[in-house]
């Protein structure tokens, strides 16, 4: 009786991950399989999901396509970017946070964050593209980066604090004995040791990048345009062209598919707002 | 003692670059919103700019877009809270008495979380097609009906819906995975030990002890189903008529489709102000997590 309960709650617990699994990743594949098809086979009734001569021209089409190399290439060039200037900015100031658990501006940089994090993007992407019109700032790389920097801070730091905060402060204080400055125990004794908090950090916040819409779609042109926003053009083109769609769609998921199985255990940080550790 | 004095005065001065960057991308911003709310400022109309008090809060009062956006908000939040929420616990909880595969489970279930929900949605948008699309072939197969997703004004609800569903359940099932392996094993032994069938285990053993972790995930699926943006965008940009268009939704269309600046900028005033409460949850939340 035992035996047959125990195995029966088996084949349920496998039916309902087998149905989870089909759910999350039939999508992807259809996408993926999309992109390889000829235009007759992308809408055939019965849906062709093998049998079908898969092909190149979707992405051929793309990459014939000068603006599509260059919209690639700038997205790679925002995300990394991006990524950089986080870490820069935002290792800084969780070092000062992991530190100084109680100085003055503390408190005001802490509401400040959350209330970044709770906004909607739009209360502040209108004011800002009055504001870079007004000062000739849209279009330019730079300045998307900076903002979207911006608007990932409040992830950057929580997700870097806890790591700074793990680095024994004997370290510190030994360097201090040796004579280092604060700027060379920061660069010579804390950044190596926290390296991978984060290499981690890193990894997420280019994932936030290279998703990001809003941003790049308001305060860009069309020589900056990302792959998001590229692909959001799509819809309002007169004929939808679902292969190339497929394939240019297929080029903004699958390297985050691939980054995903690595990161997945560091991400617990970073998406729950910093309140749950690993 | 003084050496421990000055490493901890010194970084102080580190969180300076951050500083820099907040005051102008956020903080004028914020001001500029409100400044820009009082006045009468169009990109359709370029004629000299009146103040107008708050003319643009009193109309959007009188806006029935106004309340059908809050209303949309409010039930994209609701089944988050609602609906995404128990199914992830749930998911999570069946995973987590998997032995076998688990982690490749896991891995193949929080691929969509992470994908740009812009590309997610339009091969969705694709899927929904209403007349070759494979969700309707499949609903035709098993001789159901066969909604136009993105053309009908409840269909097209759900669609969006479903997609997000899509791409946060994943979300709540990670947060609670990693809540129940730092479970302590001792009270759910006790438990056994005591004859407690396995639903009473978890109604009074597993969901108290996941409190705090629940608390997390609740916060941060109202934080983000009030955000949600992407999605809509590509799916029904707010449509048909105003059946998806939540009030960020409404903020951009007044300010990018009508070029309304400074109605918008009051919308955005209302939504700055809504953030506010979650402030306070996300103080409460930490408080009892930690």
């Amino acid at each position: 009786m035992m035996y047959i309960k125990k195995r029966l709650a088996r084949i349920f617990v496998y039916s309902v991950l087998t149905i989870t699994l089909f759910t999350s990743l039939f999508p992807i594949f259809w996408t993926i399989s999309t992109s390889f098809k000829k235009r007759v086979d992308t809408f055939a009734l019965p849906p062709k999901f093998f049998n079908f001569s898969p092909t190149m021209d979707n992405y051929k089409k793309l990459f014939s396509d000068p603006t599509f190399v260059k919209v690639y290439l700038n997205t790679i060039l925002f995300t990394l970017g991006a990524a950089f200037l986080s870490i820069c900015i935002g290792s800084l100031a969780a070092y000062a946070l992991a530190r100084n658990p109680r100085f003055r501006g503390k408190a005001t940089f802490e509401i400040l964050l959350i209330l970044l994090r709770a906004m909607p993007g739009v209360v502040l992407i209108v004011p800002l593209y009055d504001l870079c019109s007004k000062l000739h700032l849209l279009g330019e790389l730079p300045v998307l980066i900076t903002i979207i920097t911006v608007f990932n801070l409040p992830f950057t730091i929580w997700m870097l604090t806890p790591f700074f905060a793990a680095i024994p402060i004997e370290l510190e204080e030994a360097g201090m004995v040796d004579g280092l400055s604060t700027w060379q125990i920061f660069r010579q004794i804390v950044m190596p040791l926290a390296l991978p908090g984060i290499s981690a950090a890193a990894i997420f916040l280019s994932l936030l990048t290279w998703n990001e819409f809003l941003v790049p779609v308001i305060l860009g042109d069309q020589s900056t345009q990302t792959l998001p926003v590229l692909i959001s053009g799509f819809i309002s083109a007169r004929t939808l062209d679902w292969g190339p769609m497929a394939a240019a769609s297929s080029l903004a998921i699958i390297p985050i598919a691939v980054l995903t199985v690595f990161v997945q255990r560091k991400l617990v940080v970073g998406l729950s707002l910093g309140a749950l550790k690993e | 003692m003084a050496s421990v004095g000055k490493s901890s005065r010194a970084p102080l001065a580190f969180s300076l670059p951050a500083w820099i960057l907040i005051i102008p991308i956020f903080i004028v911003p914020l001001c500029l919103g409100l400044y820009l709310s009082v006045f009468d400022k169009s990109l359709g109309f370029p004629q000299p700019i009146n103040f107008v008090g708050l003319a643009n809060f009193q109309s959007d009062v009188k806006n029935s877009n106004f309340y059908s956006a809050v209303k949309v908000t409010a039930q994209f939040m609701a089944i988050a809270v609602f609906i995404q929420i128990p199914i992830g616990i749930f998911l999570a909880m069946v995973l987590h008495s998997a032995s076998k595969f688990a982690s490749m489970f896991r891995s193949s279930l929080l691929i969509p979380m992470l994908l740009t929900p812009v590309a997610v949605a339009l091969m969705w948008r694709f899927m929904f097609s209403s007349e070759l699309g494979i969700i309707n072939w499949v609903l035709d197969k098993l001789t159901l009906a066969q909604p136009d997703w993105l053309g009908n004004v409840n269909a097209a609800f759900f669609a969006v819906a479903i997609v997000d569903s899509w791409q946060s359940i994943p979300f709540v099932v990670l947060i609670t995975l990693a809540g129940l392996a730092a479970m302590p094993v001792a009270p759910q032994e006790a438990a056994m030990i005591d004859g407690a069938s396995t639903i009473q285990r978890i109604r009074y053993v597993t969901l108290p002890l996941l409190k705090p972790v629940l608390l997390v995930i609740l916060l941060i699926r109202i934080i983000d189903s009030f955000k949600l943006f992407d999605i809509i965008f590509i799916l029904t940009r707010g449509g048909p008529g105003t059946a998806t268009q939540t009030l960020s939704m409404l903020d951009y269309n007044t300010a990018f489709t009508f070029l309304a600046t400074s109605r918008a900028a009051a919308i955005g005033v209302v939504l700055a102000l809504m953030s506010l409460p979650l402030y306070f949850l996300w103080k409460k939340v930490i408080s009892v997590s930690s």
